[in-house]
């Protein structure tokens, strides 16, 4: 057997495959579908958070020039969850009820969208509003009402504690109290969600074309739902423009869509504007968190005890429920890096007549690093400690690992304590505590705030509804080029660069030589898609190990071809050799041939041909990445406004395959923890009306809201294939923490300290002139 | 004046290329440039004029294209990401924003190289104050706008040269 190749293209800055076409206008988005005689399809939305509906009067809009069909529920009467579930499951198009502003009701299918949206308006739907349900800590006690007549508010709640929590807790030196609040927030993916079917007349087979995350979720999700044998659907996905989580639901317009199709036997599209996107894309983040904390004298923190609340809205999400997802998670990963003996939780999930919650990157991890570095910087204030110092102290050390947190997680190895010395180094740490002295004497308010994350990846099972392996097929054609694809679905993470980075170092071939296929049913293995930052560790692992067993091939072909022994033969530079006899060489493209023309010559034992399929479960069920962020904020106590000046992030994600790509990442979800930090939310009315339906109310951060970051890796490889941990979340885990805390620190003479994602300008004030005040 | 409920043949230069079309009225130039010409480089991501993926160059300035009716275009040289794109390979512009990783999912991307070659034609050498603030209307959800600066950044440097 020949050694493994030394790594060449794993670890490089390599820049994307992915890029040519999407600099160049040429990359193919959802919209950019286009078939003859397509159809394209408007969505009557729910206008009331909650109401009956007496009646649907479609008659004008179904005959308008130019309108093909208007269904309504009883023309695509499907539910999404089996109703045992969580007791209730969202029907594609509203029955007898609405539950939340932006529900689909009705869908208009005509000839263009403009004609569908002028169709959609002759739509006359009676409603009876009824009050809606709206506030989370009311509708857990069932007031003013249930959401849903035949189901309790909670659909889900769950209590843990560790043994002898109460004894040690009640003995601890000293206690606090705080309730940390999360508002809605969503991805805002900048290509919006869309779906299109059509029918191919001869075989009968759907072809849906999905913008998402998951292409053999989705695959199985309109197969089951509208009852089509699993083989007859072919899902392609197309350019993705952004997921972030929320493009791994099935969503009702998909199964409409595709229902659509299917009736009309014409091709179908629909594509989301801003406004139903900001109403009907899952949110997220809706928890509150009342928490209890017991900590010695030296800042030790001995437990936490928490009631974890979120506000699910009106459905369960499918497949992922994110309120389920947020407090399950976040309950377990709860203590974060630090060594935190006890834990008492208890969560529950309620209905709301709000928009259904679902996964935004991160999921529970924003906020469970929110509460628990807001934690630790209430206890380090408590005694006068320097935060850092209170880190320290609590910090679970190397040789725990692997470590069992409260939660019963187990941690592999990282280096949490070594990431926080390094950041602390990047930021200057001693300098700025001067600088920020300085600054106070002249009334100018700085901050720095320290946020130590963990981030479980790899998990068995994430948002993406996902299977805990992934899937890697290898072809390499009679010329010696490969074809390999995976199920996973990326939008934006350079897949097809990094994956063919893997691949290319297995086979000896140069890294143009591998193309990476990806979200299509008809040419991927079943997968599990992208998310719960799993691309990187799962599915890269599958491709080494699809790499390995095909390397593993070539060499017994090199050995047969060239008489030498498999462990004598290397590979490299599209070629095999016997070591140390560089002349007694084949090239991979021979070999290939030989596979495939000349099968006289195939070695005993081996198959025609050079292709395989791998799959990779990891031994382990999860595998912990983690960093440390610091940020450095100016606050204005005047305006309110918060500007992030200086910014540093030491990332552990193990071995790194493409550490720009990697860099890339962590600077974009610092971006989104400064938006979770600042600007994000979703906010409703007492109506239940959501009032952020544009990009000018929700506000997304901009090139001048986000400063330049000071990036370091460290490396400490997981147990599982090539060493790699999951990354795709942390910075937006860790980013939310370290700009809070550092506004907490910054507005520290006026005493307050901030509970709230975000902070608005209002609420700065509020802090301070209630410090004023106190 | 023609109704808005009948179509107008409109004549848009596009890309240094005339083109004739039947529009009605209330079309955006974005939908015309999309779906009656092909050019589906020029992305919609919001139609409120915020995100800035629609923006394309109308006689050298940038605007966005979700935000006028293609019948106001008539007589302006329009300019999308596929007219600054050369037969072959990238624009020097392009190459940098490919060798500084500075785009992701690539939606906002074709907004952001237009903005920016509005930008270095007006001020071929901006610092990155100066980058920044111009790319404020076109928003990036993947990057953390970091390496799109570094990318605009270098190709001022280096001045149109590959």
């Amino acid at each position: 057997m020949a050694q493994a190749m030394r790594p060449q293209m794993m670890g490089a800055r390599v820049s994307r495959v992915e890029d040519p076409r999407l600099l160049s206008g040429q990359a193919r988005y959802m919209d950019d579908i286009q078939v003859p005689g397509m159809l394209e399809v408007a969505f009557v939305r729910s206008p009331h958070a909650a109401a009956k509906i007496v009646r649907i009067d479609v008659d004008q809009a179904r005959s308008m020039p130019g309108v093909h069909a208007v269904l309504t529920y009883h023309d695509c009467p499907v539910l999404l969850w089996e109703r045992d579930t969580y007791k209730v499951g969202q029907p594609v198009l509203a029955q007898e009820a609405v539950y939340y502003v932006g529900q689909p009701v009705v869908a208009i299918v005509a000839e263009n969208r403009y004609l569908a949206e002028d169709a959609a308006e002759l739509v006359r739907v009676q409603y009876e509003p009824i009050e809606p349900v709206l506030d989370m800590r009311q509708a857990i006690l069932e007031t003013p009402r249930r959401v849903h007549q035949h189901a309790e508010n909670v659909f889900f709640h769950k209590e843990y504690s560790t043994p002898g929590f109460e004894e040690a807790f009640n003995q601890a030196a000293h206690h606090l109290s705080a309730t940390f609040r999360t508002n809605r927030q969503t991805a805002v993916s900048l290509e919006p969600r869309g779906t299109a079917a059509m029918v191919d007349a001869a075989s009968g087979r759907v072809t849906v074309y999905a913008s998402t995350q998951s292409p053999h979720r989705m695959r199985e999700d309109i197969s089951h739902f509208l009852q089509i044998p699993e083989h007859l659907v072919r899902v392609i996905v197309p350019e993705v423009g952004g997921g972030f989580g929320m493009k791994a639901n099935c969503y009702p317009e998909d199964i409409v869509v595709t229902a659509a199709a299917r009736k009309l036997k014409k091709p179908v599209k629909w594509v989301s504007d801003r406004l139903e996107s900001l109403l009907s894309d899952v949110h997220a983040r809706d928890d509150i968190h009342d928490v209890d904390v017991a900590f010695d004298d030296t800042g030790k923190i001995i437990g936490i005890r928490d009631h974890l609340m979120a506000d699910g809205g009106a459905f369960p999400a499918y497949p992922f429920s994110g309120a389920v997802g947020e407090t399950s998670l976040a309950s377990r990963v709860l203590t974060g890096p630090y060594d935190i003996p006890h834990l008492a939780t208890t969560i529950d999930c309620t209905y709301s007549n709000k928009t259904p919650l679902g996964a935004y990157r991160g999921v529970w991890g924003p906020i469970a690093s929110f509460i628990q570095e807001g934690i630790v910087d209430r206890v380090a204030r408590a005694l006068h400690l320097d935060p850092a110092e209170v880190r320290r102290r609590n910090m679970i050390q190397k040789q725990q690992f692997p470590y069992r947190n409260a939660a019963r997680m187990i941690y592999d190895e990282g280096s949490y304590l070594e990431s926080m010395e390094e950041a602390l180094r990047l930021i200057d740490y001693p300098g700025f505590r001067q600088r920020q002295a300085e600054a106070r004497r002249q009334e100018k308010y700085l901050g720095v705030g320290i946020s130590v994350f963990v981030e479980p990846t790899a998990m068995a099972s994430s948002e993406a509804g996902s299977v805990g392996y992934e899937s890697c097929t290898i072809r390499m054609e009679p010329s010696g080029k490969v074809t390999a694809a995976l199920g996973l679905g990326p939008s934006g993470q350079g897949h097809e660069t990094t994956m063919a980075q893997i691949i290319a170092d297995q086979l000896g071939v140069p890294f143009e030589d591998v193309v990476i296929l990806h979200g299509d049913t008809d040419s991927a293995p079943y997968g599990g898609g992208t998310g719960g930052s799993r691309s990187g560790p799962i599915g890269g692992g599958a491709a080494l190990v699809a790499g390995r067993q095909m390397r593993e091939r070539l060499v017994k072909y090199a050995a047969a071809l060239l008489e030498a022994g498999e462990a004598d033969i290397e590979l490299g530079d599209g070629k095999a050799w016997v070591a140390g006899v560089p002349d007694r060489s084949i090239t991979i493209r021979t070999i290939a041939e030989t596979a495939y023309t000349n099968v006289k010559k195939i070695p005993e034992g081996l198959p025609i041909g050079l292709e395989l399929t791998a799959r990779y479960l990891p031994k382990r069920p999860v595998t912990f990445s983690n960093g440390t962020h610091i940020a450095e904020v100016e606050v204005d106590p005047a305006t309110g406004v918060v500007k992030v000046t200086r910014y540093a992030v030491v990332n552990d994600c193990g071995r790194l395959i493409n550490p720009t790509i990697v860099e890339g990442q962590i600077h974009g979800g610092v971006a989104q923890g400064i938006g979770a930090a600042v600007l994000e939310a979703l906010r409703y009315n007492e109506d239940g009306q959501l009032v952020t339906t544009s990009l000018l109310d929700y506000l997304l951060p901009e090139s001048t809201d986000v400063p330049r970051m000071a990036i370091r890796h460290l490396e400490t490889p997981s147990e599982g294939e090539g060493g790699i941990k999951g990354m795709g979340e942390g910075s937006l885990i860790a980013a939310p923490a370290a700009v809070v805390n550092a506004i907490s620190d910054a507005l520290e003479p006026f005493g307050g300290m901030v509970d709230t994602l975000p902070v608005t300008p209002k609420d700065v004030r509020t802090l301070v002139q209630s410090g004023r005040q106190g | 004046m023609a109704s808005v409920e009948e179509r107008q043949s409109i004549h848009l230069s596009v890309n240094g290329r005339e083109f004739e079309a039947d529009v009605f009225p209330r079309w955006t130039l974005a939908d015309v440039l999309r779906h009656q010409m092909g050019l589906t480089g020029t992305h919609v991501g919001c139609e409120q004029g915020v995100c800035g993926a629609c923006t394309v160059l109308l006689d050298g300035e940038p605007v966005r294209s979700c935000l006028m009716f293609a019948v106001q275009a008539e007589g302006q040289e329009i300019v999308t990401v596929e007219g600054v794109t050369p037969d072959e390979g990238l624009s020097p512009l392009q190459e940098a924003f490919r060798a500084h990783h500075a785009l992701q999912c690539g939606y906002c991307t074709p907004g952001m190289l237009l903005t920016a070659e509005a930008l270095l034609k007006r001020n071929p050498h901006p610092d990155e104050e100066a980058v920044r603030a111009a790319l404020t209307g076109n928003l990036c959800r993947c990057t953390g706008y970091q390496f799109i600066v570094d990318a605009v950044l270098d190709a001022a440097q280096r001045g149109g040269e590959k």
